[in-house]
């Protein structure tokens, strides 16, 4: 069976967008990986003890799909760049179909 | 996917072959020079002094760091030297029963076991030890007062990572220096070469070190605190299938070497390169803003891990070279660190270089440094501490540095300077 194909948006710092696809169950850090997204360090492989794969999600897309765990809030009150009420850390937002079409905005820096 | 490459199939006289005759695994003299001279032409080679092939650029070390499906980490801290197998036996029958909990191990036990272990050294919580080791490093700092000539190895660097690692065990009763002898041993033992004598006399002493970590598990099983080893039994509950006690002993008797030894060698090479430089000093002198900063370029300069190591599982290509199933390989931390694909003019150590940060010291991928946090914060305060206090601090230039070695571990082992010249 043809395994579901998600498509959505990374958008740079300085506002360049760029359509991508993933597989339902992948992490949003890793599909950043894969097509060689700048801009997610993600240095823990997406065991969460970097804070290095942060993102801000249009407030739709946030709102949609699953919310943040209690680890994950933690990991994002130290995350560098300024937290925003949509912010995620990219490794955990496994792709649903609910993420279709969402807005995964990068961070200045993840330093 | 091209044929795999015998290693006795590589002519003599290929930069690749060169490569695997110049490099001296064990060598720190001369290790950063060897590097830049090849890593343009050759991205990987074998090594026949170890039986290892070496990856040489960044993008390959992270590729192979990231890719737990194809390399394994079971030999990441296997003997290079294989311990006599009646050695072995005899520290069995006295109680060794140390087993991979992290580090050289996969997936799923690697994640298991990492998800308890998260719960303590998590960023988070290694923060909130700022304070009190602001504390310590201002105490070692204070005993230098008044003195002239001091190593700073053995009067800083070398103990204070030690005391760091006692605040997150708990640990209050024992001479940091013990630990480090300890420590040094079991280096050696695993990355090192040693004699067959030199295996089984530190035997004794390894079983040593094995018992001190037992009973701090034991004693934290009747008093429980506020420490790691008191968190890893609370989160075990009690059932084998979450953590076994003797997986806890395992992960005590580890981080009592990962958390000090490392950061030892990487504050004493951060120093080394900041005093060479008399014009960096002066300027984190001027402006601490730029310590931070300064203390990542000191990773990615010269790495304390300059080594780490990874099995191939499958046949594997990297940089373009095919590797057969079972490959041995070392992915040089060091020469990714001055890749000059990622770092501009990467032989260059400079303290306000904008992506410094893109080194690879803590590794990257699932087995990423989990005390990246609480280290970079005793390298910034040693900095911060030793600029404020002896901002005249001079490199005795005449007093030979040596860089002790053993496959992966880098530092030196004297760091004499001047306090108020
Ligand atoms: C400058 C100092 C340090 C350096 C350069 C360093 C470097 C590393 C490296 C290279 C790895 C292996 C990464 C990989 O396989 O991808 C690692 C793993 C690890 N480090 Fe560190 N480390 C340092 C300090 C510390 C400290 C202070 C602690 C504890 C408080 C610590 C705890 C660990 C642990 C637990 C792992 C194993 C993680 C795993 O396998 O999942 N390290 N470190
Ligand atoms: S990749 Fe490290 S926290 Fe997400």
């Amino acid at each position: 069976m043809e395994s579901q194909n998600i498509k959505f948006q990374f958008v740079s710092a300085d506002g360049e967008a760029r359509d991508v696809e993933g597989q339902i169950g992948e992490t949003v850090m890793e599909v950043a990986y894969a097509t060689g997204i700048k801009g997610i360090a993600a240095e823990c492989g997406g065991s969460m003890s970097c804070g290095t794969c942060h993102v801000f999600l249009d407030k739709a897309s946030f709102e949609r799909i699953e919310a943040p765990s209690e680890s994950e809030l933690d990991m994002l009150d130290i995350v560098s760049s300024d937290r925003r009420p949509t912010s995620r850390l990219s490794c955990q937002i496994k792709l649903t179909p609910e993420f279709v079409d969402a807005e995964v905005h990068i961070p200045e820096s993840q330093y | 996917m091209q044929q795999v490459l015998d290693p006795k199939s590589i002519p003599a006289g290929c930069p690749m072959h060169n490569a695997g005759q110049n490099f001296h695994p064990f060598e720190h003299e001369g290790m950063y020079d060897f590097f830049a001279e090849i890593r343009a032409d050759v991205p990987v080679f074998y090594s026949p002094e170890i039986d290892y092939w070496v990856v040489t650029r960044r993008e390959d070390v992270i590729a192979v760091l990231r890719d737990h499906d194809r390399f394994s980490a079971t030999v990441a801290t296997q003997p290079v030297v294989p311990w006599p197998p009646e050695m072995l036996q005899s520290m069995i029958d006295r109680g060794f029963t140390n087993e991979s909990v992290q580090v050289a191990c996969d997936p799923p036990r690697h994640d298991r076991i990492r998800t308890h272990v998260q719960g303590f050294l998590n960023p988070k919580k290694l923060l909130s030890y700022d304070g009190a080791v602001r504390e310590l490093v201002k105490g070692y700092v204070a005993q230098m007062k008044g003195k002239d000539e001091i190593d700073l190895v053995d009067a800083l660097t070398y103990e204070l990572p030690a005391k760091t690692a006692f605040l997150l065990l708990g640990v209050t009763d024992i001479d940091p220096r013990r630990i480090k002898q300890w420590t040094e041993l079991r280096v050696k033992l695993m990355h090192g070469h040693p004699t067959r004598e030199e295996q089984f006399a530190a035997a004794d002493d390894l079983l040593d070190f094995w018992n001190f970590s037992c009973d701090l598990v034991e004693q934290r099983k009747k008093v429980p605190g506020d420490d790691y080893p008191s968190w890893l039994l609370a989160s075990r509950g009690g059932d084998d299938t979450r953590l076994t006690e003797n997986e806890i002993k395992s992960l005590v008797f580890a981080s009592l070497l990962a958390a000090h030894e490392t950061t030892s060698n990487a504050s004493a090479n951060l120093l080394l390169e900041l005093l060479r430089r008399p014009e960096d000093w002066k300027a984190l002198v001027d402006d601490p803003k730029l310590i931070p900063n300064a203390v990542e370029e000191g990773l990615r300069y010269v790495s304390s891990v300059v080594a780490w190591r990874r099995l191939a599982k499958e046949d594997v290509e990297i940089g373009g070279v095919t590797l057969p199933a079972g490959s041995k390989i070392i992915l040089s931390l060091a020469s990714a660190g001055r890749d000059e694909a990622t770092f501009e003019n990467g032989e260059t150590f400079d303290i306000r270089r904008k992506n410094a940060r893109s080194h690879v010291a803590f590794g990257n991928g699932l087995h990423f440094c989990m005390g990246a946090p609480i280290a970079r914060m005793q390298m910034r305060m040693m900095v911060e501490e030793l600029t404020a206090a002896f901002p005249n601090m001079q490199l005795i230039e005449d007093d030979p540095v040596e860089i002790v070695g053993v496959l992966t571990f880098r530092g030196p082992t004297r760091l004499p300077v001047r306090l108020n010249p």
